[in-house]
């Protein structure tokens, strides 16, 4: 573990000293030396520039996230359960697939406004379909057997689904989060880049304006960031509260 | 009229046709039978139909003076894999027929916690399916067909993974457990000893028929001198033979 973390610095090491050195052969509006980037990064950090545009990111996120997570379970659910939804409403759903959503955010504002309605709207559609589909897939994870022993039991389909569909399919329910949380981080900026003046992809935004190429570098490094620890916090999660869901028979 | 009825069924997997051929089969209230049979020749899928798990195509199944439709949680089933729960302990899933039933007692507690020491697994109670042998995942799952006090019990070779002297041990103590409750038992086997040694009556299926079926008349309780003595040699010898005659 500690040899593969090892690696991993040295890496980041020697990326950061080419890009130093090429920094010096260009100007810095193209490419600003690293240092200069966090010395910006900080500066900002510090003033409290930063603090209320990673504040309406990471909401945006959160309430996208929740919104379409909790869409994305029910319909999961509803569709993996009931041959009729499923057969009606996938029609619906690959139509709905193909439309490429981001080119939607227009439309969203046009319809939400410039605030953070429209952003949490994108963003949700966004994460829908990856938590709606890993639903759906985690319900057949049950083998043939479990079922036999739940309808021995005497189980109603209740009993089937919550004790026995749902926690067999906890992992591709999980892995489904995983990917949800890292689109939702994409459908927030880029609805931030279109319309609107708060969060960090409208940041970004404005220092294209401005020329402001540390700025805009700055910002990227926080969206990593952001990415890196809303996916780790699933991860997290997933260790802390589902790790038994997680066992796999051998 | 016998405890568990089977009369006339019949039984086809789609176009497999008559993987049951007509099969009748009595058992009386507190009796132990055994089914024996090569693989494949339908013994798990007669199981099934007694407990209602699967439906004939004719005839029908009675146990208790009740017509049997579907699975009803009065009977116990032990499928030939131990099917567990992999996200619950060794004692939640012996737990899991009362769970799905009420709320789960102190009382409940103790009982499954007595079940998994008297299968040799107190020490293991708190494990993890994917932290048991096979061999202790089978126990596991005899112990949780045993908790609800079913009126019949059916157990698909259960005994299947476990070495011969924990098979022995195991083979005493459901014997015992089956007396005290009163429990009618259909158990199947491949292992002709086994079946003589636990079974009041055997039955031997081929290609979905029984095709031989006798009476064990051996003392009760079966102890461990019966496995030796000159009348248990004759009864497997009888019924090797019978199972291979059919194929040379
Ligand atoms: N779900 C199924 N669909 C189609 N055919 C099946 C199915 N289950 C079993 N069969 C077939 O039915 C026949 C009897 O199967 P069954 O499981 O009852 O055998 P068995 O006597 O229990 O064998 P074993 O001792 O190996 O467990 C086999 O030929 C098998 O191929
Ligand atoms: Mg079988």
């Amino acid at each position: 573990m500690n040899r593969h973390a090892g690696v991993s610095i040295g890496i980041f090491i020697v990326l950061l000293i080419i890009w130093e050195l090429a920094a010096q052969r260009m100007s810095q509006l193209v490419l600003p030396s690293p240092m200069i980037i966090l010395e910006t990064l900080w500066l900002h950090l510090t003033s409290g520039y930063f603090l209320p545009h990673i504040g309406i990111t990471i909401s945006e996120v959160l309430l996208g996230l929740l919104l379409g997570g909790l869409f994305g379970l029910t319909a999961g659910i509803v569709m993996g359960e009931s041959v009729f939804f499923r057969k009606v409403l996938t029609p619906y759903l690959i139509a709905s697939q193909a439309v490429p959503k981001l080119a939607l955010a227009p439309l969203f504002i046009l319809w939400f406004g410039f605030g953070m309605t429209s952003k949490v709207v994108i963003t949700a559609l966004v994460c829908f379909f990856p938590i709606l589909e890993n639903t759906m897939t985690g319900l057949k994870y049950s083998n043939k057997q479990q079922l036999d022993l739940f309808r021995m039991l005497g189980a109603n389909k209740w009993q089937i689904l919550f004790q026995l569909k749902i926690p067999a399919g906890i992992p591709a329910i999980i892995a489904g989060f995983r990917v949800g949380v890292v689109l939702a981080l994409v459908g927030a900026v880029v609805g931030e880049f279109i319309g609107g003046s708060e969060g960090l992809g409208a940041v970004i935004i404005a220092s294209q304006g401005m020329m402001d190429t540390p700025l805009m570098f700055s910002s990227l490094i926080l969206l990593t960031a952001l990415g890196m620890m809303l996916y780790q916090t699933v991860n997290l999660i997933e260790n802390k509260y589902f790790a038994k869901y997680i066992r796999r028979q051998r | 009229m016998g405890f568990l009825e089977i009369q006339n069924v019949r039984f086809s997997y789609g176009q497999q046709r008559n993987i049951i051929d007509h099969v009748s089969w009595q058992i009386e209230k507190g009796e132990f039978h055994c089914l024996l049979g090569r693989s494949g020749c339908g013994k798990t899928t007669l199981l099934k139909l007694a407990a209602g798990l699967l439906q004939g195509e004719d005839g029908q199944i009675m146990i208790n003076n009740k017509k049997v439709t579907k699975p009803s949680n009065e009977y116990g089933f032990v499928f030939q894999s131990p099917t567990l729960l992999e996200w619950k302990t060794a004692i939640e899933n012996v737990l899991l027929p009362i769970k799905l039933k009420r709320k789960i007692k102190e009382q409940d507690q103790l009982e499954a916690n007595n079940l998994l020491a008297q299968v040799g697994l107190a020490e293991h109670i708190h494990k993890f399916p994917s932290e048991l042998s096979g061999g202790q995942q089978s126990r596991v799952a005899i112990a949780r067909a045993l908790i609800h006090k079913p009126i019949i019990l059916f157990l698909d070779e259960p005994f299947a993974a476990l070495d011969a002297i924990t098979r022995e041990e195991l083979q005493h103590d459901l014997l015992q457990l089956c007396k005290e409750q009163e429990t009618t038992v259909l158990f199947i086997t491949h292992d002709i000893s086994e079946a003589v040694f636990l079974a009041d009556r055997i039955a031997v299926m081929d290609r979905g028929k029984i095709i031989f079926d006798t009476i064990i008349n051996l003392e009760r309780p079966r102890l461990e001198h019966t496995r030796y003595s000159v009348s248990f040699n004759t009864y497997s010898k009888k019924i090797r033979d019978v199972l291979g005659s059919k194929h040379i």
